[in-house]
């Protein structure tokens, strides 16, 4: 896939406001393969919908998007799982990890299903991350921090075209962020991936092709 | 698909599952045990294989008067068409006499040598359950298919064969052999082979086809003879049936009662196993929604797992195999130790049996194998689909 269109896009909730101020609700906005965006925004202002819009499991908006010029309103489950499985990644605000596995066992549940990435690279990252001593550990007992970076890590695990990262290092210090950066941005490069993140404020340094204002 | 059912058994109740198990397990043993023992008790019930089970013999009482005054015992067409008209009444067939003389000589070499006059009867084919080709007679054919009743052999048996020390005779043997037939009127004669297919205990009567019947009686009718049918062949609806008693008794009609006893004996026993299976299939059903809730509530209680699972990637069947899996693996296993105790508790009546009927042909239990598996097939195949709805209903309440 190679272009995500928003054509007057608005979630129902925001449909009677008026004083909306935004690069991205009620505009026409395109994102590329291969190019990196950061999309700001102040808490409540839809961010976390918008990830879910385009990863198609809420509908509650007006307006269009489109996948490569297609209308994605009428995608069926099958459409769905394929995205999910080899178009779109997402490493979701609330990371939506399985807490009673282990921090392998998490990565593994995804690339088990895609067959992706070799297990030397997965324990690479964890080494990299500084988390390799966490690998047996279950998700439950570890902190939020440690917990961002797994997600991280399995959501590296298939292959995309665009990868989204929901406040990706909200809990994790400076040098953990930049560690993060760096994998995100290698991995991107090496398949061809556009990255768009979010941030309400601390934001990962990247060369941002685009940066909006949600 | 190891890590998905790590995290997807979560939450599974033993004892409910345990519950649902020996619930089924009873109900499913119950059912096919039913079936095996009905089919078990038919077999042994059935004294003819080739007449069908719930027909009467009707005829009109020999009063002490009725020879002598010459009262017609025949049945008018008025009377036939009256029975017929009764609800208890699923179809009637007259019983044809042969209007022509009939002889037959029986002779096994060096052993017995019969001779004697005797009549014949037919009723229409389709109360004479032997295959068509073994019960056909083609005009031209020197060969007649005969159905002898079985107190012909039984006399021979007991009597004759016994007070003379001659070798018994079996069913088997005699159908093999060949009776000679004469037939026809006082000018003109014809011989015929006839061959034994077999023995009735319930029909007292000589039985031929009824096609070979209208040839003959048509070539050498005798016409002297009585046209009217004097026995009629009643198929009934359920021979308990008390109006079938009261009906017979205000029209001077007699059956064979004891006929009419087994016939009860066989509706009530068909009756009870039909209420035993009924319990069986209630407890089934009950069963079978215990571990449909069970399911829900397990699904409910993983939905964020299975929510998740489908956000990464995982399709609804993916995510709901180990659900399936699980379902129809118990569904399975319930269905192999049903058979199980339905095959150890029928070698015990089996055995039972054996002492009333020493001559007990068991059959296969294979029915009671289909109908075990046809339950199994269309249980399963409701697990797996509501499994699967139920999942999907997870991906929709999203949107």
């Amino acid at each position: 896939m190679n272009k995500i269109e928003l054509i007057h896009t608005l979630p129902n909730v925001f449909q009677n406001r008026t004083d909306i101020v935004s690069d991205i609700w009620n505009q026409d906005v395109t994102f590329e393969k291969g190019k990196l965006y950061l999309v700001e925004a102040n808490s409540g202002t839809g961010k976390s919908s918008l990830c879910s819009y385009i990863y198609g499991y809420r509908h509650d908006y007006q307006g269009l998007i489109l996948f490569d010029g297609e209308d994605i309103s009428g995608y069926s489950v099958e459409k769905w799982t394929d995205i999910r499985k080899n178009h779109f990644s997402l490493l979701w605000q609330e990371l939506r990890l399985f807490p009673e596995l282990t921090a392998l066992e998490n990565v593994q549940i995804k690339n088990k299903l895609t067959g992706f990435q070799k297990k030397k690279q997965i324990k690479e990252w964890f080494e990299m991350l500084g988390i390799i001593d966490k690998l047996g550990v279950k998700v439950e007992r570890m902190s939020f921090g440690q917990q961002q970076r797994v997600a991280l890590i399995r959501a590296l695990c298939q292959p995309f075209d665009f990868l989204f990262v929901d406040e990706p290092i909200s809990h994790l210090d400076d040098t953990n962020a930049e560690i993060m950066g760096r994998i995100m941005a290698a991995e991107a490069k090496k398949q061809g991936a556009a990255i768009i993140a979010t941030s309400i404020g601390k934001h990962i340094n990247l060369e941002y092709e685009r940066v909006f204002n949600l | 698909m190891k890590l998905v059912w790590k995290l997807l058994r979560q939450h599974i109740s033993i004892p409910q599952f345990v519950g649902f198990f020996f619930a089924n397990l009873v109900g499913v043993a119950i059912i096919l045990l039913g079936v095996q023992f009905y089919i078990d008790y038919k077999t042994l019930d059935n004294g003819d294989s080739f007449m069908k089970a719930d027909y009467l013999i009707v005829n009109k009482k020999i009063g002490a008067l009725s020879g002598l005054t010459g009262k017609n015992n025949t049945f008018s067409s008025a009377e036939i068409e009256e029975l017929n008209n009764e609800d208890f009444v699923e179809r009637i067939g007259a019983f044809t006499p042969s209007s022509f003389n009939v002889k037959a000589r029986f002779d096994v070499e060096g052993f017995v040598n019969f001779s004697t006059e005797m009549f014949f009867e037919s009723v229409p084919d389709e109360f004479v359950d032997v295959k068509s080709d073994a019960w056909n007679y083609v005009e031209g054919d020197d060969e007649i298919p005969i159905i002898l009743p079985k107190n012909y052999l039984d006399l021979y048996n007991f009597g004759y064969a016994q007070g003379k020390g001659l070798p018994k005779l079996s069913e088997g043997i005699l159908g093999a052999m060949r009776l000679k037939i004469l037939i026809g009127s006082n000018d003109e004669t014809r011989e015929f082979w006839g061959r034994i297919v077999g023995f009735s205990s319930r029909l007292n009567t000589i039985l031929v086809p009824e096609t070979f019947m209208q040839w003959a009686n048509e070539e050498y009718m005798n016409p002297n003879a009585v046209k009217n049918p004097t026995r009629l062949i009643v198929e009934v609806e359920n021979p308990a049936d008390e109006r079938i008693v009261t009906y017979l008794q205000e029209n001077g009609y007699e059956t064979d009662e004891d006929k009419l006893d087994a016939s009860k004996t066989t509706f009530v026993l068909r009756l009870i196993v039909s209420i035993v299976m009924g319990v069986g299939f209630v407890i089934s059903i009950l069963s079978f929604y215990i571990l449909m809730l069970s399911i829900f509530l397990l699904v409910q209680k993983n939905s964020m797992k299975l929510e998740n699972l489908l956000l990464l990637g995982y399709s609804p069947a993916k995510v709901s195999f180990p659900y399936q899996v699980m379902a129809i693996s118990l569904n399975v296993l319930v269905l192999i130790l049903a058979v199980a105790i339905m095959l150890i508790v029928r070698t015990i009546y089996i055995d039972c049996l054996g002492y009333v009927f020493p001559d007990i042909d068991v059959q296969g239990v294979f029915p009671a194998l289909l109908v075990g598996t046809l339950l199994l097939v269309i249980v399963s195949v409701i697990h797996f689909m509501v499994i699967r709805n139920k999942v999907i209903s997870l991906w929709k309440r999203k949107e």
